[in-house]
């Protein structure tokens, strides 16, 4: 019997293994069972992929594909490159600031929702935060517009004028139009938005700390807050550093609450790659998907290399890979 | 053995979902593809056969099913009678072509049309004919995808009744081909005035006659209280879509501070193509937009606003926030802004503003090139496919009676009658209006999706239509018919769009360039020739010296 048919159980005993057609012939309901979704994937995910190929010709919406070689990347990091780096760099600034103040503000909400002692306040106060999650970003992009409107009807802007902020000669702000104001106020919603949904994640970890911990911290006379930062807060810290890793690799994928939420007069802090390559594909009347491709193509190498950035980062607080 | 059973069992479900999705992917392809767009009995045109047996296979042919899209423009929308609109032209073209034709309509959102046209063709879902914007015709043009039409043009039934023909001779290229008809002229905006808001204030719109009378108009709107509520500084002067419009003319929707520029790329008079953006008239035109926007005159919201959005905040029932001007479409939407105010119970009288002397020095507002319908050709170097197209879908529409009455009113008894009736709309409010009708009269009903107003036109407007009806239908509101003489007493064509390979595939970065500009300058206050340097000339000015050179080597 060869060495290729022998393995060790968790005792050490060596079990022989049957012949690999055996083994299948033996599972084959299972493996009958697992081939329509071998089918699926290959179909629905790696089928589209031969896609990329696009990214090497100029590919309009009428006539034959012709093939380019590297014309569209030279585009892309030449013609266009201000453009597109500015996409770029803005994916990455907003959406790790977001990745960090959104995790950020659902910690802190976590912590101050764990030492509530009224159950149906808590309860209450968590649906409540909750509910921003499961509002369409359209929805929330027109109840912001409304609120920030620079017209005299502008909810903030009047605020701000009747609390004197504003004096007569001061124009009201265009928060969604305006450089300076467009990020913070996008990063606000953000917060607003996915603060509750966040807390899931951290005050399921939090419901896991043994409470021997807190008494043990009682009986040592630690305060409130003190209790809060050497025994709540350190329970949490594996759970943190595993959502920031899982998040870290999605980075690229933002689209839709940039989309909803910026216009032409924000591009340079707004414009992200999903934005950039929506518009480069469908405000035109005869786009080149092929340079669209091709943006999808970096952006996808991109996040190919914060995946496994990610993977790297999980082997090395978690033991465990993401992938 | 149950569990066996069960996962056999769930494996061939799947398996069995697969394939049926695969079967319908296979059919949807079929049926959709170029090759094949919607024709049921295609004749076989090889090489090997004859000429003779060509004819007659042309003759033969019948396209019993066609596929169209169309943007907004058909008015006679899903909810609007359109499937009645659909039923008596299916009717009238069976008729006409001796065989039974299933009109098949696919209305597109009208702000996102150019995206979904793109996203259409992107997937090989070709229909026969459609709806395109003059500029998004240039582009498509020189692909081959669309049918050259001039000779079935040259021979339409139509053509003896014509009295604009140099609408679609202009759009023949230089070899004498048409791959678009336009059954219209373009149209154009004029701009409007709420008269409340200038007997609010004392003004006579007679009086407005120059840039500086203009914009002292809005920044009274703004300053002062013309809504009459009490509050001065809670209104605008002007609001638009936009300070540069994202498709040609670009300008029409403020013209005032555009005046002499027009930004974008155009060909002068001796027929050298150059930018028109880069240039001091569109410098000039930006500090005057800055200079309204400081002073309140433009509502800031003209920055990001849509259409609809800068439409429904004009006529919105509450004024505050609203402004008094609004430069938009003439004609048919003259009466609709008016029948909007009235709904919403704001004072509904307008005035239409004679173009400024700065305005009317370049020839007044400008009237943008037609949308043209065009027919895909299938490529198979046969033409009994399009010219049977071009015979049952263009040549009715202008046939001066049962089918062109249907593209200009809609469909019979639903949107307009000849049968004795009378209504009324909004009953029991101020504005309420009685209708009464003899039978025999021809005249326009209620809109089947709004009774407190009366259906305006369908697809063509009878006042713009190359080719008027021969059947005596007439039922214009006075409104509409003085909107359509004021705007062709006071228009100037717009210039030509430019047809180049490069501005087609950077049209959208140098729209986004000149926005750049136009935002830093007229909302930052920044200093135009630096914003015209860094924000247009760094970024796009090589590719424009590219398509300059294209078009002037054309």
């Amino acid at each position: 019997m060869s060495k290729k048919n022998v393995a060790l159980t968790s005792s050490g005993a060596e079990i022989r293994k049957k012949p690999l057609s055996l083994r299948i012939w033996n599972n084959r309901g299972y493996y009958v069972m697992f081939l329509p979704v071998l089918i699926f994937v290959l179909i629905l995910y790696y089928w589209p992929m031969l896609g990329v190929r696009y990214a090497f010709y100029e590919y309009k919406p009428v006539g034959t594909p012709t093939f380019v070689g590297l014309a569209n990347f030279e585009k892309m990091f030449g013609t266009n490159v201000k453009a597109f780096m500015t996409a770029f760099t803005n994916t990455l600034e907003l959406s790790i600031v977001r990745l960090l103040l959104t995790n950020l503000s659902a910690i802190i909400v976590s912590l101050f929702l764990n030492e509530m002692g009224n159950l149906f306040a808590k309860k209450t106060l968590q649906t409540i935060i909750y509910l921003p999650h499961f509002m369409s970003w359209a929805v929330v992009a027109s109840i912001f517009s409304l609120f920030l409107s620079p017209s005299s009807t502008g909810l903030v802007n009047g605020m701000l004028r009747e609390w004197g902020i504003l004096g007569d000669a001061d124009k009201n702000i265009y928060f969604l139009a305006n450089s300076d104001w467009w990020r913070p106020i996008f990063q606000g919603i953000n917060i607003w938005k996915e603060t509750g949904w966040g807390t899931i994640v951290f005050l399921a970890t939090l419901s896991g700390v043994n409470p021997e911990l807190y008494e043990a911290a009682d009986i040592d006379g630690a305060t409130r807050m003190q209790k809060m930062f050497y025994v709540t807060l350190p329970a949490l810290g594996s759970t943190i550093i595993t959502v920031l890793i899982l998040n870290l690799a999605k980075v690229l994928n933002m689209f839709e609450p940039v989309f909803v939420l910026y216009n032409n007069a924000v591009y340079d802090v707004a414009d992200v790659i999903s934005t950039y390559t929506y518009r480069q594909t469908f405000a035109i009347a005869l786009p080149n998907y092929g340079y669209t491709t091709a943006v999808g193509l970096f952006r996808s190498l991109v996040g190919c290399v914060l995946v496994l950035l990610s993977n790297w980062l999980s082997k090395k607080v978690r033991g465990r890979g993401i992938i | 053995m149950k569990k066996k059973a069960l996962s056999l069992l769930l494996a061939s479900t799947m398996v069995m979902s697969l394939a049926a999705c695969g079967n319908n992917d296979a059919a949807t392809t079929d049926s959709t593809s170029n090759d094949s767009a919607s024709t049921t009995e295609k004749t076989d045109s090889s090489d090997a056969k004859t000429d003779a047996a060509t004819d007659s296979a042309a003759a033969d042919y019948q396209h019993s099913t066609l596929k169209m899209v169309v943007n907004g423009t058909l008015t006679a929308t899903v909810d609007n009678g359109q499937a009645d609109f659909e039923a008596q032209w299916e009717a009238a073209v069976s008729e006409r072509m001796g065989y039974a034709v299933d009109l098949q309509i696919q209305q597109l959102d009208h702000s996102g049309y150019t995206d979904a046209v793109g996203r259409l063709f992107a997937s090989q879902d070709y229909p026969d004919v459609m709806i395109m914007s003059a500029e998004q015709f240039k582009q498509y043009a020189p692909t081959g995808i669309l049918w050259d039409m001039a000779d079935a043009y040259a021979n339409a039934e139509f053509q003896n009744r014509i009295t604009l023909t140099a609408i679609n001779e202009n759009l023949k290229d230089k070899e004498g081909r048409l791959y678009g008809f336009a059954p219209t002229y373009g149209n154009g905006c004029v701009t409007y005035v709420k008269k409340a808001w200038l007997d609010a204030l004392g003004i006579n719109a007679d009086d407005i006659k120059t840039y500086d009378d203009y914009l002292n108009m809005l920044v009274r709107f703004h300053d002062e209280d013309p809504d009459g509520n009490g509050v001065a500084g809670d209104t605008y002067g002007v609001v638009a879509a936009g300070f540069l419009g994202n498709e040609a003319p670009y300008i029409n929707y403020l013209p005032e501070f555009w005046q002499d520029a027009y930004p974008a790329i155009l060909e002068d008079a001796n027929g050298v193509w150059y930018d028109g953006f880069n240039t001091q008239e569109t410098k000039d035109a930006l500090l005057r937009l800055q200079d309204a926007y400081n002073k309140g005159a433009i509502d800031p919201e003209s920055l990001t606003a849509s259409t609809k959005i800068a439409r429904e905040k004009w006529f919105s029932n509450d004024q505050t926030g609203s402004s008094g001007v609004f430069t938009y479409w003439a004609g048919s939407w003259y009466q609709t802004l008016t029948d909007n105010l009235v709904k919403n119970e704001v004072d509904s009288e307008l005035v239409q503003l004679a173009p400024i002397e700065e305005v009317a020095a370049i020839g007044g507002y400008l009237n943008r090139e037609a949308p043209v319908w065009v027919i895909i050709d299938d490529g198979d170097g046969d033409n009994a496919r399009e010219q049977e197209i071009f015979d049952m879908f263009i040549d009715t529409m202008l046939d001066g009676d049962v089918v062109q009455t249907l593209w200009t009113y809609g469909a019979e008894d639903v949107h307009w009658s000849t049968k004795a009736e009378s209504f009324t709309t909004n009953a029991g409010t101020d504005s309420a209006k009685e209708y009464n009708y003899e039978e025999g009269k021809f005249h326009l009903k209620q809109s089947p999706n709004d009774p407190n107003s009366v259906w305006k036109k369908n697809h063509l407007d009878p006042a713009l239509v190359v080719s008027p009806l021969t059947n005596g239908y007439v039922d214009q509101s006075e409104l509409a018919a003085a909107g359509n003489k004021f705007f062709t007493d006071n228009c100037i064509d717009a210039p030509s769009s430019p047809t180049s390979e490069t501005y087609t595939n950077e049209s959208g970065t140098i729209y986004d360039a000149k926005m750049a500009v136009v935002t830093e300058v007229v909302t930052n206050n920044g200093n135009v020739d630096d914003a015209m340097q860094t924000l247009y000339v760094d970024v796009v000015g090589a590719t424009i010296e590219t398509i300059l050179a294209e078009l002037n080597a054309q």
